[in-house]
């Protein structure tokens, strides 16, 4: 073999290599300057009234939620519903509820507020559950106040009246919004996993039996 | 004096394919069993679980209802280094056109679930890479395309191997 055949026999072997060398490059400086850009956001501005398990669980889990969106219905009717019975009762998952009402659903942005009002007088999980069992109605004839009024006493009632118009509950709500907005949220329900300093989104509706093998995971 | 078979329009698409396809499919393998997660570098190392992640994948996997709960578990413990070892079997070239046609088979499957989660308004995310990706007619595009020219690959591929090697003794006349 001459030296030219060594040149050409060479070229035609270093080019895949040096293709595949180059890439490996980049998708290991990429990697790192995902990482590098990313950070683990700790879970701040939780307001306990809208929380449910320990604060200190192993497992957080921020649900980012719409009281209009038959997505977040089904996910708090089936998924979220075992997640509270087998984890967070027993004290494995911190369960945070974050307001995400969008844009294009023209009641769920008041259903936020009523159930922000719940929250401060202690009612939040019998508000939460009366929104989403009866959303089909209430997004039809726009009663969010008849559903909330529904299901608690009247003094309760009007308390939650006077929050929903002092107009104080759109900055907590907005607070959500800036959160979900930081951790890329587009579409509810989606929720955000914390664990051990890491942070896991997910966006829709989960299986549990697929969840629960998550949720060990993370917990090991 | 040996040389290479000289660049023609087949071969330069063959080309793109490997090194497109190469080179997304072993991003993808790579993103889903290593990134799934935002973390702190230099973190990373210390926390990295490959089955929390892999265990994150079989939600995504899951979000299309298409498999039972073992089914899911399955793809997900295997799709992402089915891809790496494939997108590197392609990059390499080492037996392409076997490699090329299981990758074209796969590409086509992403395509046509991707599809399918589209038509039915399935607000989920594809689950591609590490980062979610809405589906939306973007993604169908893209995974047209890429299916488009994983065919492309895959076809010249076989063309092109029934055509004598430069480096063969010439044929007797």
């Amino acid at each position: 073999m001459t030296g030219e055949d060594c040149v050409d026999r060479l070229r035609s072997v270093s080019v895949p290599a040096l293709g595949l060398a180059l890439f490996l490059i980049v998708v290991l400086v990429s990697a790192l300057g995902v990482r590098a850009g990313q950070s683990s956001a700790p879970v701040t501005d939780v307001d306990p009234h809208v929380a449910a398990g320990s604060k200190n669980a192993p497992i957080v889990m921020e649900v980012f939620s719409d009281f209009q969106c038959p997505a977040c219905k089904t996910l708090y009717m089936t998924t979220n519903r075992e997640v509270m019975d087998n984890y967070v009762s027993t004290g494995k998952v911190y369960l945070i509820h974050r307001d995400f009402p969008l844009p294009m659903h023209a009641h769920s942005q008041v259903a936020a507020q009523y159930s922000r009002a719940a929250a401060q007088v202690g009612k939040f999980e019998v508000v939460e559950q009366a929104l989403f069992q009866n959303q089909e109605k209430w997004e039809q004839t726009g009663d969010v106040d008849g559903t909330v009024a529904a299901v608690l006493s009247p003094a309760e009632m009007n308390k939650v009246r006077a929050l929903v118009k002092g107009g104080t509950l759109n900055a907590l709500i907005q607070k959500d919004l800036a959160l979900g907005r930081l951790y890329n949220v587009n579409q509810t329900p989606t929720t955000v996993f914390h664990s051990k300093g890491q942070t896991f989104p997910y966006s829709g509706v989960m299986n549990y039996e697929i969840l629960r093998n998550f949720l060990d995971q993370l917990g090991k | 004096m040996m040389q290479s078979s000289p660049l023609n329009f087949r071969r330069a698409i063959i080309w793109i394919g490997r090194l497109v396809l190469g080179g997304i499919f072993i991003y993808a393998g790579y993103s889903k069993a290593f990134l799934p997660n935002h973390i702190l570098w230099p973190l990373f190392f210390l926390k990295f679980s490959l089955s929390t992640n892999l265990a994150n994948f079989a939600l995504q996997v899951e979000a299309f209802k298409m498999l039972p709960p073992w089914g899911v578990q399955f793809v997900a413990h295997t799709l992402p280094f089915t891809e790496i070892i494939l997108g590197i079997l392609v990059l390499i070239g080492w037996r392409l056109r076997i490699w090329a046609s299981f990758l074209t088979l796969i590409m086509l499957g992403f395509f046509v679930v991707v599809l399918r989660a589209y038509l039915l308004h399935m607000d989920i995310n594809c689950g591609c890479f590490a980062t979610p990706e809405p589906i939306g007619p973007r993604k169908i595009l893209e995974d047209a395309a890429l299916s488009a020219l994983a065919l492309l690959t895959t076809y010249f591929a076989f063309v092109e191997a029934r055509k004598p090697h430069p480096w063969s003794a010439p044929q007797p006349t």
